[in-house]
């Protein structure tokens, strides 16, 4: 049981890190908005469900395991009211200026 | 088990820091939305890993929860805040 949760905990951090990267690295809003949304509920969850093991059977872990659930419900409504908060607001999606050969790209 | 809980509170930290750059940084106030979301969690995470640093778990968790919420609640009300504006200063 403490190996599976060692595993959750590195796992979880991998893809809150990937999440930070892709905020990072990607060209547009909506993009970076893509990699906060599921990367970030996917590796906090995770964290939080290795502390969950690691607290033991107490009432730490029934805490722990409400903030998970409350996390894996609230920061996708969040994201998505952030995206369409944005898309109301009249802010363009990015297009690539020069795509690749043989696509089309769909002008709006 | 405390070196991982170590190491993994330096990760959180270096992470928040790192979308600390986008909440400065972003073009748009939307960009900074998304930081500040990012941190918000990642604060939720941090505490009760430095609860478990420090031994006092049940005291860190009842924190954490009032603090989720409260982050979960502004970053919501903060879209709806910005979802209102016109288009003319983002």
């Amino acid at each position: 049981m403490r190996l599976f949760a060692d595993v959750l905990l590195i796992l979880g951090l991998l893809f809150i890190l990937a999440g930070v990267l892709g905020v990072l690295r990607l060209p547009d809003f909506y993009t970076r908005l893509h990699a906060m949304g599921k990367c970030d509920t996917l590796g906090v969850t995770f964290v939080l469900l290795a502390l969950a093991i690691y607290a033991g059977a107490s009432l730490v872990t029934v805490k722990v395991l409400l903030i998970s659930l409350v996390i894996s419900l609230a920061n996708p409504v969040a994201t998505h009211a952030l995206g369409r908060a944005a898309m109301k607001s009249g802010l363009a999606p990015w297009f690539d200026p020069k795509p690749k050969s043989g696509e089309v790209r769909k002008e709006n | 088990m405390k070196i991982l809980l170590f190491g993994a509170a330096t990760t959180l930290a270096l992470a928040m820091l790192l979308s600390l750059y986008r909440v400065l940084q972003g073009p748009t106030a939307f960009d900074r939305l998304t930081g500040l979301g990012l941190i918000g969690t990642k604060t939720v995470v941090l505490l009760i890993v430095l609860g478990f640093l420090t031994g006092r778990v049940d005291i860190f968790v009842d924190i954490t929860l009032s603090y989720t919420l409260i982050s979960v609640i502004g970053s919501l009300i903060l879209a709806k805040y910005f979802e209102q504006k016109e288009r003319e200063d983002l």
